[in-house]
């Protein structure tokens, strides 16, 4: 789990190292991926908004 | 080393010539408010930022591929990855852009900001025009390009503000914080004086605010920047900024003038009056599509010299002139001209140019039909 987030953290950051590559390919779910990139992509949102908020007050 | 220096140096002679060009008119103004200077500064400041980003990476890029190039023996380097130098050239760019976002967005949130304005002036744009209403102070003009069409067509030397020079300028006072609502009556236009750093569209059936605090007395010029049709150059906007009692002092005496001429719409008006009040009005309303001298430019602007249709028929003209024609260029001008000045353009245009049928349309005629 932690990896998954850990993965699909550095793909939004856009920098993944070879090791952690090759290990997702090997032994993780897409679905698992995917859900992960919807719920992060989410609070992506949440956050921006968030801060958007608090600087315009 | 000495390389290098000659590369620093070269960089220096650079950055030189470009703040004297920059100097020179190639540079967008300063301003004469608080906001544009702050634009200005804000785009200085990228500016540079730029500037030694491009430096520091040309540099190395040049640098490395003159000195290691294969004729002195480099050989290349083979790896797939490292992933701290791309997580250090990713968050650089993220550092300075948020670094450039957060003094760019402090100016956005000022510039939005209408609030507490003490004059509010509604920007119309028209085809090919425009028109200032002082809202609340019964004073409301047109003003049109008064560049002579001869400078256009090259029969006459162009003049220093040629295409830049209207003849009823915009006032406004120095020091009072100005609120444009900003709409159309046609096409989208777009209201631009680049040192009151406002550029703002002007688009039918939507009203758009902007504001300024001019603090220097001037003239300032500026341009239609929305492709709005034929006379999209022709539009341009020209902004008298004055001290604020001058101001005052010119906007009792237009709302004066503007009472003087209601109170005219029930006297009975002259042949000769009448023509030289409609000769003012045609010449700053009409003559961009219609000609001066009547002529239009068939089909899409009728001919109004020796037109018959129109001649033998006073109330299609009259309604024309009022109500507009749908599904042409024509615009409806019954808002923005007084029933003196209607009654005036259209006697002009019935006996002007040839043109006789001694009819005399007075404002009291068409006050009523506005009513
Ligand atoms: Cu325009």
């Amino acid at each position: 789990m932690w990896e998954v987030i850990k993965s699909v953290l550095a793909a939004f950051f856009g920098v993944q190292n070879e090791r952690q590559r090759h290990r997702d390919f090997q032994h993780g779910k897409p679905v698992a991926f995917v859900a992960a990139g919807i719920a992060l992509a989410v609070v992506l949102v949440v956050v921006v908004a968030a801060v958007a908020i608090v600087a315009a007050r | 080393m000495r390389k290098s220096l000659a590369w620093m140096m070269g960089a220096g002679s650079f950055l030189g010539l470009a703040s004297s060009t920059l100097a020179n008119g190639w540079n967008m103004p300063v301003g004469v408010t608080d906001v544009s200077r702050e634009i200005y500064s804000l785009h200085m400041t990228i500016f540079w930022i730029c500037v030694v980003i491009g430096i520091v990476v040309f540099g190395v890029m040049f640098y490395s591929l003159f000195r290691y190039r294969r004729s002195r023996g480099a050989k290349s380097a083979n790896f797939h990855e490292n992933t701290s130098v791309e997580v250090v050239w990713t968050a650089i760019p993220l550092l300075i852009l948020v670094g450039m976002a957060l003094p760019a967005t402090a100016t956005l949130k000022r510039m939005y900001d209408p609030s507490e304005a003490e004059l509010d002036v509604m920007v119309t744009g028209q085809q090919w025009r425009w028109h200032y209403e002082y809202l609340g102070e019964d004073v409301s003009f047109t003003s049109s390009l008064s560049t002579p069409r001869s400078q256009v067509n090259g029969e006459e030397e162009k003049d220093e503000n040629y295409l830049l020079d209207v003849d009823e300028p915009l006032v406004l006072p120095v020091g009072r914080k100005v609120r444009f609502l900003m709409t159309s009556d046609d096409v989208i236009h777009s209201w631009w004086v680049p040192d009151l750093a406002v550029k703002q569209d002007s688009i039918p059936g939507f009203v758009n605010e902007n504001w300024v605090r001019i603090e220097e007395p001037g003239i300032y010029r500026g341009q239609c920047a929305e492709l709005c049709g034929k006379d999209h150059a022709f539009m341009p906007i020209v902004v008298r900024a004055v001290e604020a009692d001058e101001f005052d002092t010119w906007l009792a005496e237009r709302q004066e003038a503007a009472a003087a001429e209601a109170s005219g719409v029930d006297r009975e008006w002259g042949m000769d009056e009448l023509m030289e009040r409609g000769e003012q009005v045609y010449g700053s309303i009409c003559a961009t599509c219609h000609q001066p001298d009547g002529s239009g430019a068939e089909p899409t602007f009728p001919a109004l010299a020796g037109n018959e249709a129109l001649l033998n028929d006073l109330d299609r003209h009259i309604d024309v002139v009022l109500n507009g024609v749908s599904g042409t260029p024509m615009a409806a001008y019954r808002g923005n001209l007084n029933p003196v000045e209607l009654a005036a353009v259209i006697t002009y245009e019935r006996n002007a140019w040839g043109n006789e049928s001694g009819d005399a349309v007075q404002p009291s005629e068409i006050q009523a039909l506005l009513e």
